[in-house]
């Protein structure tokens, strides 16, 4: 049967050519990091700029930060605010989008707050927050704007994954006599994980920002306050190389949230997750 | 084939529709839709009855409305005697579109009803393994429906339906996103299920071929509004499962496909709305 032949080419990759199969699927990925780090050496190098510090200068200092302490303690620090902000946005935002998608009236209600606060610059809540958790301990307010800049995206995508559940697979349900419970847990809620975990993982990355946004305009804490003292010290290498481990952390939380979406919706056809991660 | 009848004829009065109306109300621009006008049809128990017409006729909102799953506006409905007035464990649907979930297995699929009655999951799935057999998917019963041809993924709505053991069978042109070969196959397989289990089938089909080869009758219908203008016996003997080679060849079989075409063909080119329309046109110019 044809059947075994389809599920085999399923997930396997057509046969490539030259140095791009090298590494398998990491081949062109990492080629691209390799040349971007030497257009990144040689420009530098070339254009001699004070605040333009060439790839390795800015490796240099990273070893140096990590070396020193500084960073071990504060990217801990971080990571823990950016765990609780995200997981407070994650069960938030998506108990809101199923209540906003499940319910019309709730929808209504709050529909207007939600796009405001997904398109508002999050970070003018930060001396709000300062104001009322006060200066002496910043984590709630940096927590705050974590959350600020992720549950709104989180909210959107489960609303739209509640909404856009196959209306025949509802039918099905119904006509084999399901409860609304049963309609929920069984259908409404495994139909719409694919577009939660999009939600999850815009919404990790965003609350990578926020975390250093808000870090930054408190400037006491974290990775933020790193950057901020290395910014008015002059010190570009500092910044670039901590901007770098960022850049790093931020594709590592939103590794963690792919691999375990990839691991809930399996049942997703190859093609239509590509089309996701495009 | 005179014994299965006389049996049909004995056999009592299972579905009623009582004078029944469907209008679908206005949307925007559109006028309302009178989907269903005064439709009254008894259905016997074990038979199987196929409904034609062209689209828009109504047919499937007359099976959606039998399933539970759909309103109407006056009239009636009884299974047994009783007003339908939601879906109820004496029906089963097969969907066109297969309607499978597709992050569960096959077996889970096929199980799904068991599930939510809350049949113990050993139960429920040594039940589910015999109809995965029934249908002739023994071994795919770990795949997940995505990893299935459409034929295929249509046998595991069927077997759930069947999981559940309904009196009566809804099925909603469910072989009308099949392949011509896929289909002669499903309809087969489907005739000779029917005639192990004899339960009540209402299959709703575009295909004269299909309403003839499946059906005891053959429920013709018209659009605008959707009506039943003839229910036509198929006087084509039982069983059919290993004779459908046969009967295709037959001048019965020709002749009953070719009146249904004749009646079908002009019930699209000549509705009486347009008729009405062009006289009207005429009137028009002719003042």
């Amino acid at each position: 049967m044809s059947v075994a032949a389809a599920t085999r080419s399923r997930g396997v990759h057509p046969p490539g050519l030259g140095p791009f199969t090298l590494g398998g699927r990491l081949g062109p990925g990492f080629l691209g990091l390799v040349i971007g780090a030497v257009l990144w050496e040689m420009l530098a190098r070339v254009w001699d700029q004070p605040f333009f510090p060439p790839f390795s200068a800015v490796l240099m200092r990273l070893f140096e930060l990590v070396g020193s302490g500084l960073i071990i303690g504060n990217l801990i620090n971080s990571l823990f605010n950016l765990f609780i902000g995200f997981t407070l946005s994650a069960v938030l935002g998506v108990t809101i989008g199923v209540l906003m998608g499940a319910y019309t009236k709730v929808e209504m209600a709050l529909d207007v707050y939600v796009y405001a606060m997904l398109t508002a610059p999050s970070l003018v809540f930060a001396p709000v927050f300062f104001a009322i958790f006060g200066a002496n301990d910043p984590r709630p307010s940096v927590i705050g704007v974590i959350v600020l800049y992720t549950i709104f995206i989180v909210i959107v995508n489960t609303v739209a994954g509640i909404r856009n559940v196959n209306r025949p697979l509802i039918e099905m349900g119904r006509s084999y006599l399901a409860s609304d419970r049963q309609l929920f847990f069984k259908i409404i809620l495994p139909a719409a994980t694919p577009l939660i975990f999009a939600g999850l993982r815009l919404g990790m990355g965003r609350a990578v920002k926020g975390m250093i946004n808000g870090e930054m305009f408190i400037a006491i804490v974290g990775l933020g306050a790193v950057v901020t003292s290395a910014g008015k010290r002059f010190d570009a290498e500092g910044v670039l190389a901590v901007l770098l481990l960022i850049i790093v952390v931020a594709l590592i939380c939103v590794k963690i949230v792919q691999i375990i979406d990839v691991r809930l919706t399996s049942w997703l056809p190859a093609t239509s997750k590509k089309r996701r991660r495009a | 084939m005179s014994e299965v009848r006389a049996l049909n004829d004995q056999a009592k009065t299972l579905i009623e529709f009582d004078r029944l109306c469907k209008i679908f109300p206005a949307r925007g621009d559109d006028e309302p839709v009178e989907a269903l006008k005064d439709v009254s049809f008894d259905i016997k128990d074990g038979e199987f009855i196929t409904v034609l017409g062209p689209s828009g006729c109504g047919k499937t909102t007359l099976l959606r409305i039998l399933a539970g799953l759909e309103q109407f506006d006056s009239g009636d409905v009884r299974v047994d005697g009783q007003s339908v007035t939601g879906p109820g464990p004496d029906r089963a649907m097969v969907f066109q579109s297969f309607a499978l979930m597709p992050w569960a297995k096959i077996i889970d699929n096929v199980a799904f009803g068991l599930e939510l009655r809350g049949v113990p999951k050993a139960e429920r799935e040594d039940r589910a393994m015999r109809l995965i057999e029934l249908v002739g998917l023994k071994g795919f019963e770990r795949r997940l429906p995505g990893a299935l041809s459409g034929g295929m993924q249509q046998r595991v709505g069927l077997a759930r339906a069947l999981a559940v053991d309904p009196r009566i069978l809804l099925m909603d042109e469910p072989f009308g996103a099949l392949d011509e070969q896929t289909r002669r196959l499903l309809q087969e397989e489907l005739l000779a299920i029917w005639e192990a289990s004899r339960k009540t089938v209402i299959f709703i089909t575009h295909s004269m071929e299909e309403a003839v080869l499946l059906g005891d009758r053959i429920v013709l219908m018209s659009p605008r509004p959707g009506r039943i203008v003839d229910v036509v016996d198929v006087p084509l003997a039982r069983p059919r499962s290993t004779t459908i080679d046969t009967i295709e060849g037959s001048p019965e079989f020709a002749a009953i496909t070719a009146d249904l075409w004749h009646r079908l063909r002009e019930m699209q080119l000549f509705r009486p709305s347009t008729a009405e329309a062009v006289e009207a046109d005429a009137a028009r110019v002719a003042s």
